[in-house]
C-alpha cells in the first residue's frame, strides 16, 4: 500500500521528468500495476506521471519502429496487427496477462521491472531491440546490454525502444503455462534470418531462467548454415543448457525439459511458417 | 483533496487521497456497481472503461485519472434503460450470482465496438480478464453472440 | 388442505406446464447486469467502523499474551477484540441444523492458534487503512508448538491439536481429539472380508484429491448495525441466515430475539459461505461500540482463513468375478479436516452415502472413514460435499473392472446402477453423521442419460477409434472416458423449509421464503412454482428471501435442497392461497366452490360446470373485495416442509481428452453431461448450474491445489497463483437435461446444483487410461505428475 502522503508530479517534458526521478524515493508512474505491490515502508515518496510526456506512441520511421515507453501492450499489439509487421512481438504482447491489463501495462514499466514472466523481453531481444534512456547514464543501448548491466537499476527514464524491420526474418515466440490465466514459466523467442531455407543468422532468447534471460548461443550455432530439419532441431536442442529455479508447482528439471520441448516446437513452427 | 472526475458523462468532485485506487474512490462515492473481487487485477469484477478502454480500476491510481473519462456499467445501460448487451445477458441466463456481470458487460461493450461480428476466439480474448465461477462462461459467450447479432440487426 | 391438481397432461402423458419447466428470465437478472443490485459490501452506514482481523503467522502456537495498548492508542482505533475480552465459548462454525453434527471445537478468539490464518484478534477503526495499520501494533507473544502438516500422519501423532481445550461432539458420535480424530464413520453390509477373499479377481487402489478454494468472485463480507430500538441487524454474504442468527446469539451472547440477519445478493458461495465466520466478529463490534461495523475479507484471507474443500485419500478394495460382477467393495476414506472439524463428519458420511448406493446390487459393502485434525486451513462445505472426493476413485474402479472383464462401461452402468423401485441399504446405514433414512428411488432417467450421452459424445465410435494402435507413436494421444453419478436432494427428516404468502389488491402476491438465493436463481424458481400453482405470471410474484425477521425458517442453501425442499413448501403454501382465492371467487360469482376454477389470474366457472357464461372475477377484484368490501380478510397462508427422503439426481458424463506426452498437459476436447434432475423448474438455470459445476470440476481435476511451505503457509493465495479457467480455456460443453418425474418434489423436481462437479475427475482419468493405458491416482493432474505416470513401466 502506498503511503497517503505520496506526492504527485505531472511533468510535461522528458527533461523535467528525468530531473524529478533523480531524487530518492521518486519514481515513474506509467500503468501503475507494479507499484501497487507491497513496498518497503517509506520507499516511495513521490510518483511522476508520464501521461503528459507524449511517450505513448508506436510509429514506423523508415525501417525502424519506435515504441514510446508510455505505449501499452495493447497499443503495440494493435499496431503490429494493423500494420502486419513485427508479428511475433504483437502476438506475444497480445496474449500477455489479460485484456484490461494490456490496456495499462506500459512498455517502459515492463522493461524496467523485468518480471520473470515477462512476455516482452524475449521477442525484443530476439529482434535486436535498442533502448533510449535519459538520466544518470543517458544514451542508446542494445536492450541486451541494458538488461544485463547496472543500467537497468540506474535512475533513468526510458524514452523509447526501437526495432528495425529486417528482410528475410522468420520469427516466433512461445510462452509456457498450463492455463492461459497463469503467469508463464518462461518465454522463448527466435528470430532467424533465412536465405533459401538456410539459416544465415539466429537470435534465440529465453526468459524466466535463474539468470532472468539467456541467449541460446550453442543452439544458434548448431543451426547456423543449415536448413531446419528434425535432425538439426534435435541436435540444437541437445546443445541447450540452462537452469531454472524450482517452484512449488514445477521442478527445475521439468522446466528445463519443457524449455527444450518448446524450443523444438518453436523451430518446427517457424519452419512450417505457422507463426 | 477534491478532484473533478468525469464519470458516465457527468462531472463529479470526488474526495480522494493521493494513494487511493480508482476502485476505492469510485466505491466510496456510491459507484457500488464497480465490484471488488480480488484487488489484484486478476478477477475483472472492478472493470471500468477509462477513455473507453477496459481497465481494472483496482490497478489504477485515482490521481492519474484526471482529464480522463470513466465509464461504469451504468454508463452503458441502467435498470431503467438497459443496453442490448445487458438484456441479452439477462435473457440468456448469463448471470447467475451477477457479481462478474458488470465487468463482463463492460468487456463485451468494448469488444463489440471494435468487432461487431466477433469470432469465438475474439470473444474469449475480450473476456480473458473476467473470471466467473458460476456459469462456466458458456451462457456468457452465447449472450455476447446474441447481443452482437441484435446490435448488427438494429443498425440495418 | 385439498391439493388441486394443476398439472395438465397432453395425450402422450407427458406433463405440460405453463410456468414451470420454462426458461424464464431471472427476476433479479436485469438488476444484476446493470449493477443495481446490492451485495453486502455495497451497504455502508453513517458512523461505520471498519474491521480488520489479525491472523496467525504460525501453524500451531500458544498465545502467551496479547498487548493491544499501542493499537488502542492509535488515532481512529475504537475497539480491539481478543481472547482477553471475549468470553470463551465453544461452538462450531458449520452452518448446519441444530444440534450440529460437527464438533464444538472452535472459539471465536482463542489463545491457541491452530493454523496459519487462524484468528488472533480483530480491530475496529474509523477507516480500513487505520484498522490494517493497527494490526501491526498489536503485540502478540506466540509460543510455537510442533505442527501436524501431513494428514496421513495426524492420527495418533504425539502433537495433539485440540488438547484439553474442552472440544466435544454436539451429537453422540465418535470423537477422539486425543488421537486428532475429528470424525469417524463406519458401515457394513454383508461380510466384505469374506466375499473379498473369495473373489477370483481383486485389486486395491489409493486415490488422492487436493485442497481447493471455492473462488466465489465476491469475498466473504458482513456488516452489522443497531436499529432504532437497539436490535442487532447483520447483513451478510451467507448461505445460512438462520444458522447465522442462532450461532451469533450463542457466541456473542445476544438473545436470538435481538438479532436480525439479512442476506442481500451473494456473489457466489458453492458451500464456502455455509459457515459462520465473519458475523460474530462484526456483531460483537457493533454490540459493544453501538456503531455499525463492516468486515470484508481480502482474497488472500478468503483463501486461507475461510473454508476449503477437504483433502482426501480414498482406498478402494474391490473383489469381483470374471464376468464383472462386483462381490465386495470397501471404500476407506481419510479426510484432512484441517484445524477445526466443521463439516468433518457429514462430508465424510456423504463420501459413502452419495456414491455407494449407485451400484446398489453389490452384496458386500464396507465403508470406513476418518476425519483427522491437522494444523492447516479448515475444510468445510464445498459443492459435492464428499461425493466429489470419492467419485475420483469410485468412477475409476468401475472402469477398471470393465476393462479387466471386457465389459462396456455404459452397458455396465445400465445393468448394475440403481433403478426405479430399488433401494440400497446404504441409504439407511449412512446419514448425516447418524443413521440415515431408508428410501426407494422413485425417479430416474439414468438409462436415457447414458444413451443420450453416448450418442452426443460419439462414445462408441471414439472408444473404437482410440485404441492403443491409434495412439501408438503419437505425441498427442486421444481418449474418451465416462462416469455415472448420483447425489441427493436435501437432507431427509432433518432439513425444513417454509414459506409465507399474502395477496395484494392488484392480484399480485408477496412470497416470503427463508430460502437463500446465492446466485442459483432460487428466488425465480420458487416464484415459478407459485405461479404454476396459482396460474398467474411470474411478474405477479414478489419474492422476499432470507430475512430472519420477515421470512419464515429455512435451513439455507446447501445439500441441493432449495428447489426440492423449499419448492415443496412454496407449492403447499400457494395451494392454500389458491383455496382461499377460489372460495372468495366462488362467493363473488355466486357459484359453489366445486363449480369454479383458477384460470390465468382469474376465478372462472369451471369447464365442466353449466354456468360457462357466468362471467369471471379477477384476482385483483377478489383481493379488493377481501380487503375492503365483504367478508374482509387478508388472503394469506404459510406452509412448512420436511422431506422423508432425498431423491437422487443422476448424471452421466462423457469426456474426450488429448494428452501431450511431451509436456504432460491434458486438454479436454469435448465434455458431454446428460443430467436427470427430475423436472427442471427452469431449464436455463439448470443448464447453467451444470455448466458452472463442470468447469469447476475440470479445473479441480487439472490443476487446483493448495501448495504449503514447510511452515504451513499457503503459497498460492491469489487467483493468479492458484489458477482459474477463463472463457479462453473452456472446451465445448454439451449439457442435455433428460427429465424424469419425482413425485415427492414440486412438479416432479429433484435437484441439480452439486452433482455435475463430480464427473470431471473420474471421466478425465478414465479418458486418460483410454488414451495411454495408464491410470491417474493423484489429482490434480499436473503435467509433471502426468509425465511421471506415463514414464512408469
Amino acid at each position: 500500500m502506498l503511503p497517503n502522503t505520496i506526492q504527485w508530479y505531472f511533468p510535461t517534458t522528458v527533461k523535467e521528468a528525468t530531473k524529478l526521478i533523480q531524487k530518492k524515493g521518486i519514481i515513474l508512474h506509467g500503468g501503475g500495476t507494479k507499484i501497487l505491490e507491497p513496498q518497503p515502508r517509506g520507499s516511495i515518496k513521490g510518483l511522476v506521471d508520464i501521461g503528459s510526456l507524449g511517450l505513448n506512441y508506436v510509429k514506423a520511421v523508415g525501417k525502424t519502429i519506435h515504441i514510446g515507453s508510455g505505449a501499452t501492450f495493447a497499443d503495440v499489439a494493435q499496431f503490429c496487427r494493423k500494420k502486419n509487421i513485427l508479428t511475433m512481438l504483437g502476438n506475444s504482447l497480445g496474449s500477455a496477462a489479460s485484456t484490461p491489463l494490456r490496456n495499462r501495462i506500459t512498455i517502459g514499466g515492463s522493461l524496467k521491472d523485468f518480471p520473470m514472466w515477462s512476455n516482452l523481453y524475449a521477442p525484443l531481444l530476439a529482434l535486436e531491440a535498442t533502448i533510449e534512456i535519459t538520466g544518470e547514464r543517458a544514451g542508446v543501448f542494445s536492450l541486451e546490454h541494458y538488461a544485463a548491466s547496472t543500467l537497468i537499476k540506474s535512475k533513468h527514464l526510458i524514452k523509447e525502444v526501437r526495432v528495425s524491420e529486417k528482410k528475410h526474418l522468420r520469427c516466433g515466440v512461445k510462452a509456457f503455462h498450463v492455463v492461459r490465466f497463469e503467469y508463464p514459466i518462461f518465454n522463448i523467442a527466435a528470430a532467424l534470418t533465412m536465405r533459401e531455407n538456410i539459416v544465415q543468422n539466429a537470435r534465440i532468447y529465453i526468459t524466466g531462467v535463474k539468470k532472468k534471460f539467456l541467449r541460446l548461443e550453442s543452439a544458434e550455432h548448431a543451426i547456423r548454415g543449415k536448413s531446419i530439419t528434425d535432425e538439426t532441431i534435435d541436435k540444437a536442442a541437445g546443445q541447450i543448457s540452462l537452469t531454472f529455479a524450482p517452484d512449488y508447482k514445477f521442478s527445475s528439471g521439468y522446466k528445463e525439459r519443457m524449455a527444450r520441448v518448446y524450443f523444438k516446437d518453436l523451430l518446427c513452427e517457424i519452419q512450417q511458417g505457422i507463426v | 483533496m477534491k478532484i473533478p472526475f468525469s464519470i458516465n458523462s457527468a462531472v463529479y468532485e470526488l474526495e480522494l487521497q493521493p494513494h487511493e485506487t480508482l476502485l476505492t474512490v469510485l466505491r466510496n462515492h456510491g459507484f457500488t456497481e464497480v465490484k471488488s473481487g480480488c484487488e489484484e487485477g486478476e478477477c475483472g469484477a472492478c472493470l471500468v472503461l477509462l477513455d473507453e478502454k477496459p481497465v481494472n480500476s483496482c490497478q489504477v491510481l485515482a490521481m492519474s485519472v484526471r482529464n480522463k473519462h470513466v465509464r461504469t456499467v451504468k454508463g452503458i445501460g441502467t435498470l431503467y434503460v438497459p443496453h442490448v448487451i445487458q438484456k441479452a445477458f439477462a435473457q440468456r441466463g448469463a448471470d447467475q450470482c451477477g457479481f462478474c456481470s458488470p465487468g463482463m458487460v463492460i468487456a463485451t461493450f468494448s469488444l463489440l465496438r471494435e468487432h461487431p461480428n466477433p469470432t469465438r476466439e475474439q470473444i474469449a480474448e475480450a473476456l480473458d480478464g473476467n473470471l466467473c465461477r458460476c456459469t462456466g462462461y458458456v451462457k456468457i459467450i452465447e449472450a455476447v453472440e446474441h447481443a452482437a447479432a441484435e446490435l448488427r440487426n438494429t443498425k440495418l | 388442505m385439498p391439493q388441486q391438481n394443476c398439472e395438465i397432461q397432453n395425450c402422450n402423458g407427458k406433463v405440460m406446464f405453463k410456468y414451470v419447466n420454462k426458461p424464464i428470465e431471472k427476476i433479479d437478472g436485469l438488476a444484476l447486469v446493470t449493477g443495481e443490485e446490492h451485495y453486502t459490501n455495497d451497504f455502508s452506514f453513517t458512523n461505520m467502523l471498519h474491521v480488520s482481523v489479525l491472523h496467525s503467522p504460525f501453524p500451531h502456537a500458544s498465545i502467551d499474551n496479547i498487548d493491544d495498548s499501542d493499537a488502542r492508542a492509535m488515532k481512529g482505533v475504537v475497539e480491539v477484540l481478543s481472547y482477553k475480552n471475549v468470553n470463551r465459548i465453544l461452538y462450531t462454525t458449520a452452518g448446519q441444523g441444530f444440534p450440529e453434527p460437527s464438533p464444538y471445537d472452535t472459539v471465536l478468539f482463542s489463545d491457541v492458534m491452530r493454523f496459519v490464518g487462524d484468528n488472533v484478534c480483530a480491530v475496529a477503526a474509523e477507516s480500513k487503512e487505520t484498522a490494517d495499520r493497527a494490526l501491526a501494533k498489536v503485540k502478540v507473544k506466540y509460543r510455537q508448538l510442533k505442527a501436524v502438516l501431513d494428514f496421513e500422519k495426524a492420527e495418533g501423532s504425539p502433537t495433539i491439536i485440540h488438547e484439553n481445550d474442552g472440544a466435544f461432539p454436539k451429537i453422540p458420535v465418535y470423537y477422539d481429539a486425543s488421537k486428532n480424530i475429528a470424525a469417524k464413520v463406519e458401515a457394513e453390509i454383508g461380510n466384505f472380508e469374506e466375499a473379498y477373499n473369495k473373489s477370483p479377481k481383486k485389486f486395491e487402489n489409493e486415490f488422492y484429491v487436493p485442497y481447493a478454494s471455492h473462488c466465489a468472485i465476491e469475498p466473504h463480507a458482513a456488516v452489522s448495525y443497531l436499529d432504532y430500538r437497539g436490535r442487532l441487524v447483520i447483513i451478510s454474504s451467507t448461505q445460512v441466515p438462520f444458522h447465522v442468527r442462532r450461532i451469533v446469539s450463542a457466541v456473542a451472547e445476544i438473545p436470538i430475539s435481538k438479532i436480525r440477519v439479512i442476506k442481500p445478493r451473494i456473489g457466489g458461495g458453492f458451500g464456502g459461505k455455509q459457515e459462520v465466520l465473519l458475523e460474530p466478529i462484526v456483531a460483537l463490534m457493533t454490540w459493544r461500540t453501538k456503531r455499525p461495523a463492516k468486515l470484508v475479507y481480502t482474497r488472500k484471507e478468503v483463501f486461507t482463513s475461510t473454508r476449503t474443500r477437504h483433502q482426501y485419500k480414498t482406498t478402494f478394495r474391490v473383489g469381483y468375478e470374471s464376468d464383472g460382477t462386483i462381490n465386495a467393495l470397501h471404500l476407506d476414506a481419510l479426510e484432512n479436516s484441517g484445524a477445526y472439524g466443521s463439516h468433518a463428519l457429514t462430508v465424510l458420511a456423504n463420501a459413502g452415502s452419495k456414491t455407494l448406493p449407485l451400484l446398489n446390487k453389490i452384496q458386500n459393502l464396507k465403508f470406513t472413514g476418518k476425519g483427522v485434525y491437522t494444523n492447516l486451513p479448515v475444510g468445510g462445505a464445498y459443492r459435492g460435499y464428499g461425493a466429489t472426493e470419492a467419485y475420483f476413485g469410485y468412477g475409476q474402479i468401475v472402469d477398471i473392472v470393465c476393462e479387466e472383464t471386457r465389459n462396456d462401461i455404459v452397458e455396465y452402468y445400465k445393468k448394475w446402477a440403481i433403478k426405479a423401485g430399488e433401494t440400497s441399504p446404504i441409504f439407511k446405514a449412512l446419514g448425516e453423521g447418524k443413521e440415515g433414512v431408508a428410501m426407494t428411488v422413485t425417479s430416474t432417467s439414468l438409462h436415457e442419460c447414458l444413451d443420450a450421452g453416448a450418442t452426443l459424445s460419439d462414445w462408441y465410435q471414439k472408444k473404437k477409434l482410440y485404441t492403443a494402435d491409434f495412439n501408438k507413436g503419437k505425441r498427442v494421444k486421444k481418449g474418451i472416458g465416462m462416469a455415472a453419478l448420483m447425489q441427493g436432494s436435501a437432507i431427509p427428516e432433518i432439513d425444513m423449509a417454509s414459506a409465507y404468502m399474502k395477496m395484494n389488491d392488484d392480484g399480485s402476491f408477496n412470497l416470503l421464503v427463508g430460502a437463500t438465493d446465492l446466485g442459483t436463481g432460487s428466488d425465480t424458481v420458487l416464484a415459478q412454482i407459485a405461479s404454476e400453482v396459482l396460474d398467474t405470471p411470474v411478474e405477479k410474484i414478489i419474492v422476499t428471501s432470507s430475512d430472519t425477521d420477515h421470512t419464515p425458517f429455512d435451513t439455507g442453501a446447501y445439500a441441493s435442497s432449495t428447489t426440492y425442499l423449499s419448492g415443496q413448501a412454496v407449492k403447499k403454501c400457494a395451494g392454500s392461497i389458491k383455496d382461499q382465492i377460489v372460495k372468495v371467487g366462488a362467493n363473488l360469482l355466486s357459484l359453489p366452490v366445486t363449480d369454479v376454477e383458477v384460470d390465468d389470474g382469474s376465478v372462472v366457472p369451471s369447464q365442466s360446470s353449466k354456468q360457462k357464461n357466468h362471467g369471471k372475477v379477477t384476482f385483483a377484484e377478489i383481493c379488493q373485495s377481501s380487503f375492503y368490501q365483504k367478508n374482509q380478510l387478508q388472503i394469506q397462508a404459510t406452509a412448512s416442509h420436511v422431506s422423508p427422503k432425498s431423491p437422487p439426481p443422476f448424471a452421466a458424463h462423457f469426456v474426450e481428452i488429448e494428452v501431450d506426452t511431451f509436456t504432460g498437459i491434458i486438454r479436454v476436447l469435448h465434455y458431454v453431461a446428460t443430467v436427470d434432475c427430475g423436472t427442471p423448474i427452469n431449464p436455463t438455470l439448470a443448464e447453467g448450474q451444470a455448466q458452472g459445476a463442470i468447469v469447476n470440476g475440470i479445473a479441480y481435476a487439472l490443476f487446483e491445489n493448495y501448495y504449503f511451505s514447510p511452515q504451513g503457509i499457503l503459497l498460492n493465495d491469489t487467483f493468479g497463483k492458484y489458477g482459474m479457467l477463463t472463457a479462453h480455456d473452456i472446451p465445448p460443453i454439451t449439457v442435455k437435461l433428460v427429465d424424469s418425474y419425482e413425485e415427492s418434489g414440486p412438479f416432479g423436481a429433484k435437484s441439480v446444483s452439486e452433482i455435475n462437479i463430480n464427473g470431471a475427475l473420474p471421466a478425465i482419468a478414465n479418458a486418460f487410461y483410454n488414451a495411454t493405458g495408464k491410470r491417474l491416482f493423484r489429482a490434480p493432474f499436473m503435467p509433471e505428475y502426468v509425465l511421471s505416470v506415463l514414464q512408469k513401466g
